[in-house]
């Protein structure tokens, strides 16, 4: 009897030491895409023993819950990018509304508009987060109606990633080691048709075929070096079916109808093509930067010499299509102020931590960053650092992912039906009109 | 003299049919093992070249770290309970409702019987977001309830069924209302015995569809707790999956397929047997 009596107060005492426990840490769930790599990573503690995106957003929750002094505890979901906006979108139905979600620049907007997001201005000044040290052009993509709702982590822009080996066989490589690139679009050509007959390659290789739209980030790119934005500051107007415009995608469809680049490849069709040589220069983004350099370090692609270089002012100005992931606070009436707490803390810590993920090959937003030396050293990021300034995105305008994909469709029209550039942009205007009506 | 040269031509025929059907059976395998080839070969190596059939260099760490993620066999369990209760419901639903329009006279019934056809017309996503509201509004999303109900009543299998029910020989029910049997007991006892080849056809595709289902689950089912295998395998994905992860991408592929080819294999000839009688009808 008296050991029954003592064992039902043990065991009564167990389970209220049980609940305090769990009623001390605060959870919160982070949502995100950038894949799930528990299985390499789980145990890594240390943002800076980790590589690539996964691995280092991964690292960077491990580290803050093992290092945070408020007992929170940040529990990871990931998502398909693909289908990221979807569920995100869901669950504000299916009741399970993250705490912190990743977003990009160019979606915040449909979210915002609809009064989805926290507004952060209040809590990055309690928490203590310097909204002056963001790049000007990160912290704009982070506003929208003049409140800020996310914390800018990158940008990520288009850059040239070269084949030097190929580039000095063509002879375009300078004295002082630099890559010679065009800077008129009757030298592109030029320099196009020269590269393909001294090395009987390909002088541009990019993503044609899919969804990617890579050319369109380049046309976009063209306008702006021209001063021409393709969507106005209040997103009711777009400026394409222009002289400007015209010019721009005559210029894209003379690559590929010059047969300087090839039409039939999709987006790995376009970086295989560039590791096996086939390409003096690949168009994509900066997320490929670390891949690419430890595949030529490998020395098991035909790609032995890489470089990176910014995309370079055709028109102009040196304008570069450019995104941002952000992370926001989607809205909760449900979230305990113990959980706001935790949410701000990781956002603040993963703010701090800016310099882990800029070694993904992003570039940092935080101006610290970029002046440290620590940036400096890591692999190219000196070759691209202009593209920083040069780095330009749409206006926060709602739906740009449907405008966009309208865009594409109808500017690959151009290599992969014959569309003239005219139609072309007429096909690209039309749409994009149809869809900023629905946004008025 | 002439039979023989009859039953060389028809060995010819023979011969040129079979030759045909190898060739596109292994043009259509040809995908298949190239997916199993990728899915054995390192994500740095795809990332270079994704020709060839052979798995060389070979790894199948894709595989191992599928299996070493804590959440699969959860995903697994939860595609399986989606998988088995939805074609239960469907064969229950789509054999009474065939009987009924088979077999019964009721007010209506050709009406309803349009109605129920014209569902056939209406495609899925013009329901979707009626049907997420819905579900919303009563709260019942990320549970399996939520997985399964929508997809209970599907008017192909009440439109199969009920073509089947029509086909059976009236003389076989007539002795059962001899004996004053009811309805269900005639349904129970004499229609439902004869129905197994359709039966089986239906869960089958039932089976497969349920297993393979992504957008309802990715919208319905948003916790990673409450993922389905296609979900969750969707979910653990990087961002440029298909250039720098396409390994992993292959291995789940092949990973999610496997209880369905299994599944194909042991019942392929009711599979074989019912494109017929889709096509028969």
């Amino acid at each position: 009897m008296h050991h029954s009596k003592l064992l039902a107060r043990l065991a009564l005492a167990t389970a209220l030491t049980g609940v305090a426990g769990t009623a001390s840490a605060v959870e919160i769930s982070f949502f995100r895409f950038f894949g799930d790599c528990q299985t390499d990573y789980g145990t890594v503690m240390k943002a800076a023993e980790a590589n690539g995106e996964c691995g280092i957003i991964t690292a960077l929750a491990n580290q803050f819950n093992a290092e945070n002094t408020i007992g929170a505890k940040v529990v990871t979901q990931t998502v398909d990018w693909g289908a990221y906006y979807d569920q995100l979108t869901a669950t504000y139905s299916t009741g399970n509304i993250p705490d912190v979600a990743v977003m990009h620049s160019s979606v915040l907007p449909n979210f915002s508009d609809r009064d989805l997001l926290v507004p952060l201005a209040d809590g990055f000044a309690k928490v203590g987060i310097d909204t002056a040290d963001f790049v000007p052009a990160a912290l704009k993509n982070a506003t929208t109606n003049d409140t800020l709702y996310a914390l800018p982590y990158d940008l990520h822009a288009l850059l040239f990633h070269v084949n030097v080996d190929l580039m000095a066989q063509a002879g375009f490589v300078n004295e002082d080691g630099s890559i010679k690139l065009p800077t008129s679009p009757e030298e592109l050509i030029s320099m196009g048709k020269e590269f393909k007959e001294k090395t009987g390659k390909f002088y541009i290789a990019t993503e044609s075929q899919s969804s990617e739209g890579m050319m369109v980030r380049l046309w976009e790119s063209f306008m702006w070096q021209q001063g021409v934005d393709v969507l106005s500051a209040d997103g009711k107007e777009a400026s394409i079916a222009t002289p400007e415009g015209e010019k721009a995608a005559a210029l894209i469809k003379a690559i590929y109808d010059e047969g300087l680049a090839n039409t039939a490849l999709d987006y790995p069709g376009a970086e295989q093509a560039f590791l096996n040589g086939e390409a003096g220069i690949l168009i994509n983004g900066t997320w490929g930067v670390d891949n690419y350099d430890s595949q030529a370090k490998s020395g098991k692609a035909v790609l032995k010499n890489y470089a990176v270089a910014n995309v370079p002012g055709i028109f102009g100005a040196p304008k570069v299509w450019a995104d941002s992931h952000m992370w926001v606070m989607p809205k909760d009436e449900g979230r305990t102020p113990e959980e706001t707490e935790a949410a701000l803390a990781f956002i603040k810590f993963l703010n701090d931590n800016n310099f882990q993920w800029a070694r993904t090959g992003h570039l940092s937003v935080r101006q610290s960053v970029i002046a440290s030396p620590e940036f400096a050293a890591l692999p190219h990021r000196s070759d691209f650092a202009a593209t920083a300034e040069n780095a330009t995105a749409l206006p926060v305008v709602q739906n740009q992912r449907g405008i966009f994909s309208a865009m594409t469709t109808d500017l690959n029209a151009m290599w992969l039906t014959g569309t003239e550039p005219a139609d072309a942009l007429a096909a690209m205007q039309e749409s994009v009109d149809q869809i900023l009506r629905r946004n008025r | 003299m002439s039979t023989a040269r009859r039953t060389g031509s028809a060995r010819t025929t023979d011969i040129i049919l079979l030759g045909l059907t190898v060739a596109f059976a292994i043009l259509w395998m040809i995908p298949v093992v190239w997916v199993v080839t990728m899915s054995l070969k390192p994500n740095v190596e795809l990332m270079r070249s994704t020709a060839g059939f052979i798995p060389w260099p070979f790894t199948i760490d894709n595989y191992f770290n599928l299996v070493k993620l804590a959440t699969v066999p959860r995903w697994l369990m939860h595609s399986f309970i989606v998988a088995v209760s939805m074609t239960a419901l469907v064969l229950i639903v789509s054999s009474l409702a065939g009987y009924a329009f088979a077999r019964l006279d009721f007010p209506f019934k050709r009406t309803l019987f349009l109605i129920m056809i014209a569902g056939l017309m209406v495609p899925e996503q013009a329901v979707f977001i009626p049907l997420f509201t819905m579900f919303a509004d009563w709260g019942m999303h990320n549970t399996h309830a939520a997985l399964v109900a929508p997809r209970v009543a599907v008017p192909i299998g009440v439109f199969l069924m009920t073509q089947f029910f029509r086909a059976v020989p009236r003389e076989l029910e007539e002795a059962a209302e001899l004996d004053h049997a009811s309805y269900f007991t005639i349904f129970w006892r004499i229609m439902l015995p004869l129905s197994v080849p359709a039966l089986t056809t239906l869960g089958l595709f039932t089976f497969i569809f349920a297993w393979n289902d992504f957008l309802w689950p990715l919208v319905s089912a948003t916790k990673a707790e409450m993922f389905t295998v296609t979900v969750g395998l969707a979910s653990i994905q990087g961002n440029f999956a298909f250039s720098e992860g396409l390994g992993s991408v292959m291995a789940s592929a092949v990973f999610a397929s496997l209880p369905i080819v299994i599944l194909f294999l042991i019942f392929q000839r009711f599979i074989v047997a019912g494109v017929a009688m889709g096509a028969g009808k």
